[in-house]
C-alpha cells in the first residue's frame, strides 16, 4: 500500500517548471514545407477572404483545461519516494449558433487523474472525488506535467466526436493531431513557437492586415496538414501580435482546404477577444475564453479539493508518550 | 321582534351550511418541481434563495414549499412566498459580455433565482433548508398550509392571488374576536381604497363565515367623493361573464348589495328638506338634526371640530354655551324649533344670532359663559360661530317636522347605510361624521354587546383623526379604535397617507391594506410591514391590486379583487331594486306632511 504525503506547498510553487502550452509535435522539426498549394512562389502574398466566403451558421469550438490540485510524494514499501500530481482536467464543446445568437456549452466532461511514476500507486480517493492513477514511465518529476497532455487531448477528441457534425466550422484548440477525421475541423494554434515558413516568406506573415491570411501551404510528413496564418483584429504591436496559425487535415484536398481557409478568415476575427477582458487577447477567442471559464468552474473549488487531498493523505496523529 | 325571530330561523339554516371549501383537497404531494435551494447565498430559516430550474419560472407572490429531513425527527416543511426574482448571465464577467452572448459567441447561461420569504415552518423547528433541496410550487393543500388558510376557522375571501387562486382574510381579526379594524392606504384614484372597502363588506355580508350574525350586521359608509357609493344596491350593467366567474371562484354571488339605505343632506335653501343628490333620484332619505336635538344632545362642540379649534382659548366658551343650551332650550311644540328664555327659534341662523346677541350683552354674557372669560375670547367664539351659519344651517333645522324620520340610525336602518357627504363643505362634513359616529358609538355602548357588528367605512381618515392635535371627532375615532373591538364597532378607515393619521388608530388596526403609494410615503415606518421588494411594488400597484397584511401571515399577500358587481356611478347602474322603486311613492311620511306647519294650511290636500 502506497502511503501518500501531500506537499504543503501549493501546486503552483511545488512545480517550479513551466508547462509548455502547446508542445510542438515530435518529429516535425525541419519538416518539408510545400508553399505552392494556393499561390505559386513569386506571387505569395497576403490574401483577403474570397468575396463568396461567409460565416457558417453554426460554429463549434473545442477546448480543454487542466489544473494541478496538489503535489504529492509517496513512500513506497521499499523506502523509495515518487513524485505525483493530482490533476483535474476537463474538455468541452461550445456550439455557437450565430443565426439564433445562442452560444451553448453542449458537452463537457471532467476527469481527475493521479500522475505518478510510483509503481505501486492505486486510485486515490479524496472526499467525494477519485483520482484515477496514470502511471508515467519516467521517474523525472519535471516530466510529469507534460504527461497530462495526452489524456487531456484524448478527452478533447472524445467530446469532439460526440459533438455532432452539423457545424460549418469546428475549431479545435491546438494542433489537429489525431482529430483529422472530423468534418470541417481546423486546428487553432495561438502561440507561434517556430515559424513553419521559409525565412524569405516571413514578411508576408508579419505584414498581414487584420482579417487577412497567408495562402495555404502544406507541411509535415507524419502529421501532415494544410496551414495558413491569419491576423486577428486588435492593436498592432509586435510583428507577430495577433497572428494565429490555422491548420486542417490533408485528407480534404487542396480546394476544400482553401475554402476552409476563407471561412476561417471571415469567422475567426469575429471571435477575437479584447485585451482588457482576456490576458491572451486577441488570440484566445471569446467562446474559448467563456468555455475555459465554465470548465474551470466545473473542475470544482481548488481550495475544497486541496482540503480533501490533505484529509485523504493525513497520517495518523503521532501518539505522544 | 317577531320579524327578528323569523330572520334568525332562516339564519340558523344558513349556519348549518359548511364553511366554503377553500380549494379542492390537495394530494399529499405539493405541486410540480420548480427548482432547488441555492447554496451561493445564505439559506436561513426565514429567507432563502431558490435557483429556478430550466423550463420553469417563478413570479413574485408564487407560493413554494420545500422540505428538510432532520436526523431522528420528522421532516420539516418550509413554505414561503416569492418576494424577489432575478435573472442573470452566468459566465459573463463584464457588462459588455452581454453583446457577445447575444451575438452567440460567448457561452453563458441565463439563471433565474427567486428569493423566498418563509411564511410557515411546520413543525416549528427553525432550521434553514438545505442547499440543493428540491423546491415545489405549492398547490392545493400545500398552498393552503403555506398561507395559513388551513388554520382559519372562518376565512373571508378577499380576492385572488397572482396565481389566480383565492386569498382569504381571517374573520377572527376582523370581527373583534382576536383583532379588529382595517386600515387602507393608497393614492386617491389609483389605489381603489373605497372599492376594496366595499368589496370587503360585500364579502363579509355574502360569505357564511359570520353565521347567524350576518343579517343583523350593519355597515355605515360615509360617501365623501362624488356619488360613487350611492348605487351600491344597483347591479352593475357592465358586469361580464369573466367577472361573474371571478366572484364564483371566491364563492360569492355577483350582485349588488341587497339592503341599502342612502342618506343625503337637505338641499341648501330648500325649505321642504329634499335630499341634495343629483344622480340618484329615488330611495334617498334626508338626514338633518332638529334644533331641539342640537341643544339637548350638546352637539355644539362638533361645530368646532377642526383640530385647530381645540387649541384655542374659546373651547371653554363652546362647552359653556353648549351646557347653557342644553339647560335652557325648550323644544317648541310640534316642529323642531326651540325656545330659549321665551324666544322662539326655528333655524340655525336664528340660533346663532340669538347666542351672539346674548354674548354681546353685558348683562347676559356671564350667565352663558361663566365669569372668567374675557371679551376677546368671546368674540373669537362668536366670529367662528357666525362663520358656521353658512355651512350648517341646512343640517340643523327648526322648520321641519319633528316626526319626520331624519336621523342616521344604523340599528333601525338597512344593512348598509350610506351617508352622502360629498356636497357638504368641510366643516359640515366634520359635523356629520362626528355626530353620527358619536351617536352610533353611544348606542353600541348602551347596548352593551358586541353583536351585531357595525362596520364603519370612513375615507380621508387623516382629516378626521390627524396625527397632531385633538378634536371631538378624533376622540370618537380613538374611542372606536381602542374600545370598538369589544363593542362591535369595526372601523374600516382609508387614507392617502397612514403617516398622517393618529398612530394609535393605525396601530390598533389588525388588518392593514396598501394600494398604490406615493414613493415618499412608501418609505415611512408606518409601512414597515412591507418587505423591501413590496415597498417597491406598491409604487406600481395597479387599480384593483392591494397588499393585505393580516396578523396570521408574516408576509403581506398581493391580492386582486374583482371588479365591483354593483354600480359605482350612474352610467353603470342597472335596473333599480324594487325597494327603491317602492320608496318613490312611500318616501314622504304622510303624517309628517300633515303635521308640518310650513306653508300648508289644514284645509289643503297634503299629498
Amino acid at each position: 500500500m502506497t502511503v501518500w504525503f501531500k506537499d504543503a506547498w501549493g501546486p503552483g510553487y511545488g512545480t517550479s517548471f513551466e508547462v509548455p502550452d502547446e508542445p510542438a509535435p515530435a518529429g516535425e522539426g525541419g519538416a518539408e514545407v510545400v508553399v505552392n498549394v494556393e499561390r505559386e512562389l513569386p506571387v505569395w502574398e497576403a490574401l483577403s477572404p474570397a468575396p463568396g466566403a461567409r460565416t457558417p451558421d453554426v460554429v463549434m469550438l473545442v477546448d480543454g483545461v487542466r489544473r494541478i490540485d496538489g503535489g504529492m510524494w509517496s513512500r513506497e514499501p521499499d523506502g523509495a519516494s515518487h513524485r505525483a500530481l493530482a490533476v483535474s482536467y476537463a474538455a468541452g464543446v461550445v456550439r455557437c449558433d450565430l443565426r439564433r445568437g445562442v452560444a451553448d456549452l453542449v458537452d463537457s466532461e471532467v476527469r481527475r487523474g493521479l500522475f505518478t511514476s510510483s509503481p505501486t500507486a492505486t486510485d486515490l480517493v479524496a472526499g467525494q472525488v477519485r483520482y484515477e492513477v496514470h502511471r508515467v514511465g519516467s521517474p523525472d518529476p519535471a516530466k510529469l506535467p507534460r504527461a497530462i497532455q495526452a489524456p487531456l487531448t484524448a478527452l478533447e477528441v472524445h467530446v469532439s466526436d460526440r459533438a455532432g457534425d452539423d457545424a460549418g466550422l469546428l475549431v479545435l484548440d491546438g494542433p489537429l493531431r489525431s482529430r483529422r477525421h472530423l468534418r470541417n475541423a481546423v486546428g487553432y494554434t495561438k502561440t507561434q513557437q517556430e515559424s513553419y515558413l521559409p525565412a524569405e516568406l516571413i514578411p508576408v506573415v508579419t505584414d498581414l492586415a487584420p482579417g487577412q491570411r497567408t495562402p495555404v501551404f502544406r507541411r509535415g510528413t507524419r502529421w501532415a496538414s494544410y496551414s495558413w496564418y491569419l491576423r486577428l483584429p486588435g492593436p498592432r504591436g509586435a510583428p507577430w501580435s495577433g497572428i494565429v496559425r490555422v491548420e486542417c487535415s490533408t485528407e480534404v484536398g487542396d480546394q476544400a482546404a482553401i475554402e476552409l481557409a476563407d471561412v476561417s478568415a471571415v469567422t475567426l476575427p469575429r471571435f477575437a477577444s479584447t485585451p482588457y477582458k482576456d490576458a491572451r487577447a486577441p488570440q484566445n477567442l471569446v467562446p474559448i475564453g467563456g468555455l475555459e471559464r465554465r470548465l474551470r468552474a466545473l473542475l470544482g473549488d481548488p481550495r475544497l479539493l486541496d482540503r480533501a487531498l490533505s484529509l485523504a493523505t493525513r497520517s495518523p496523529a503521532p501518539v505522544t508518550a | 321582534m317577531g320579524h327578528d325571530a323569523l330572520v334568525r330561523d332562516e339564519l340558523d339554516q344558513l349556519t348549518q351550511d359548511p364553511l366554503p371549501r377553500l380549494e379542492s383537497p390537495g394530494v399529499d404531494a405539493p405541486g410540480e418541481v420548480v427548482g432547488r435551494v441555492l447554496g451561493t447565498a445564505d439559506a436561513t430559516p426565514l429567507q432563502f434563495w431558490t435557483a429556478v430550474a430550466p423550463g420553469s419560472y417563478l413570479q413574485l407572490d408564487d407560493v413554494v414549499v420545500t422540505r428538510r429531513e432532520l436526523p431522528g425527527g420528522e421532516p420539516v416543511t418550509i413554505a414561503g412566498v416569492v418576494t424577489q426574482v432575478r435573472a442573470r448571465h452566468e459566465g459573463a464577467q463584464f457588462d459588455s459580455d452581454v453583446f457577445a452572448i447575444a451575438d452567440g459567441t460567448l457561452p453563458a447561461q441565463v439563471q433565474e433565482a427567486a428569493e423566498i420569504t418563509t411564511t410557515r415552518v411546520d413543525p416549528e423547528t427553525y432550521v434553514p433548508p438545505h442547499p440543493g433541496a428540491v423546491v415545489h410550487r405549492a398547490r392545493g393543500e400545500a398552498r393552503r398550509q403555506a398561507l395559513h388558510f388551513d388554520r382559519m376557522e372562518r376565512p373571508i375571501p378577499i380576492g385572488t392571488g397572482r396565481d389566480g387562486v383565492p386569498v382569504y382574510l381571517n374573520a377572527d381579526f376582523l370581527d373583534g374576536q382576536r383583532g379588529a379594524h382595517v386600515s387602507i392606504s393608497g393614492i386617491s384614484g389609483v389605489a381603489t381604497k373605497t372599492s376594496f372597502a366595499t368589496f370587503l363588506l360585500y364579502s363579509v355580508f355574502n360569505s357564511p363565515v359570520l353565521g347567524g350574525d350576518r343579517v343583523n350586521t350593519k355597515a355605515l359608509i360615509f360617501n365623501v367623493k362624488g356619488e360613487d357609493l350611492l348605487f351600491l344596491d344597483h347591479p352593475n350593467a357592465r358586469l361580464d361573464d369573466r367577472t361573474r366567474a371571478a366572484y364564483a371562484q371566491l364563492g360569492l354571488p355577483a350582485g349588488p348589495f341587497g339592503d341599502v339605505r342612502v342618506f343625503a343632506p337637505p338641499r341648501a335653501g330648500d325649505r321642504s328638506g329634499s335630499p341634495d343628490v343629483s344622480s340618484r333620484l329615488s330611495g334617498v332619505d334626508t338626514f338633518y338634526w332638529t334644533l331641539a336635538e342640537f341643544c339637548a344632545k350638546r352637539l355644539l362642540p362638533y361645530v368646532f371640530a377642526d383640530a385647530d379649534d381645540e387649541r384655542q382659548q374659546y373651547t371653554m366658551v363652546v362647552h359653556a354655551v353648549a351646557a347653557h343650551l342644553e339647560r335652557h332650550a325648550q323644544p317648541a311644540e310640534g316642529g323642531g324649533g326651540v325656545s330659549i328664555d321665551g324666544v322662539a327659534i326655528n333655524g340655525y341662523d336664528t340660533l346663532v344670532d340669538f347666542v351672539v346677541d346674548r354674548l354681546n350683552d353685558e348683562e347676559t354674557r356671564h350667565s352663558w359663559t361663566g365669569s372668567a372669560v374675557g371679551q376677546g375670547t368671546v368674540n373669537a367664539f362668536a366670529r367662528r360661530l357666525i362663520a358656521s351659519k353658512k355651512d350648517l344651517s341646512r343640517l340643523i333645522r327648526g322648520d321641519l317636522a319633528t316626526r319626520r324620520p331624519h336621523e342616521v340610525n344604523t340599528a333601525a336602518s338597512a344593512q348598509v347605510s350610506v351617508v352622502d357627504l360629498h356636497n357638504l363643505p368641510d366643516r359640515a362634513q366634520r359635523f356629520v361624521v362626528g355626530v353620527t359616529l358619536k351617536t352610533e358609538f353611544e348606542r353600541k355602548e348602551k347596548a352593551g354587546t358586541a353583536k351585531p357588528l357595525l362596520f364603519v367605512v370612513l375615507d380621508e381618515l387623516n382629516k378626521y383623526a390627524p396625527r397632531d392635535g385633538s378634536s371631538p371627532i378624533k376622540e370618537v375615532l380613538l374611542d372606536i379604535a381602542e374600545r370598538g373591538r369589544s363593542l362591535g364597532v369595526i372601523l374600516v378607515g382609508a387614507q392617502q397617507t397612514a403617516s398622517e393619521v393618529e398612530r394609535r388608530i393605525v396601530t390598533n388596526s389588525a388588518v392593514r391594506v396598501v394600494g398604490r403609494l406615493d414613493p415618499a410615503e412608501a418609505s415611512r415606518p408606518e409601512y414597515g410591514f412591507l418587505p423591501q421588494a413590496q415597498r417597491q411594488r406598491v409604487l406600481l400597484a395597479k387599480p384593483g391590486t392591494m397588499f393585505v397584511n393580516q396578523p396570521d401571515i408574516p408576509v403581506p399577500l398581493c391580492v386582486e379583487f374583482p371588479f365591483p358587481a354593483w354600480a359605482t356611478r350612474p352610467a353603470e347602474a342597472g335596473a333599480a331594486p324594487a325597494a327603491v322603486l317602492r320608496s318613490i311613492t312611500q318616501s314622504a311620511d304622510p303624517f309628517a306632511v300633515v303635521g308640518a306647519k310650513s306653508g300648508l294650511s289644514d284645509d289643503e290636500i297634503p299629498f
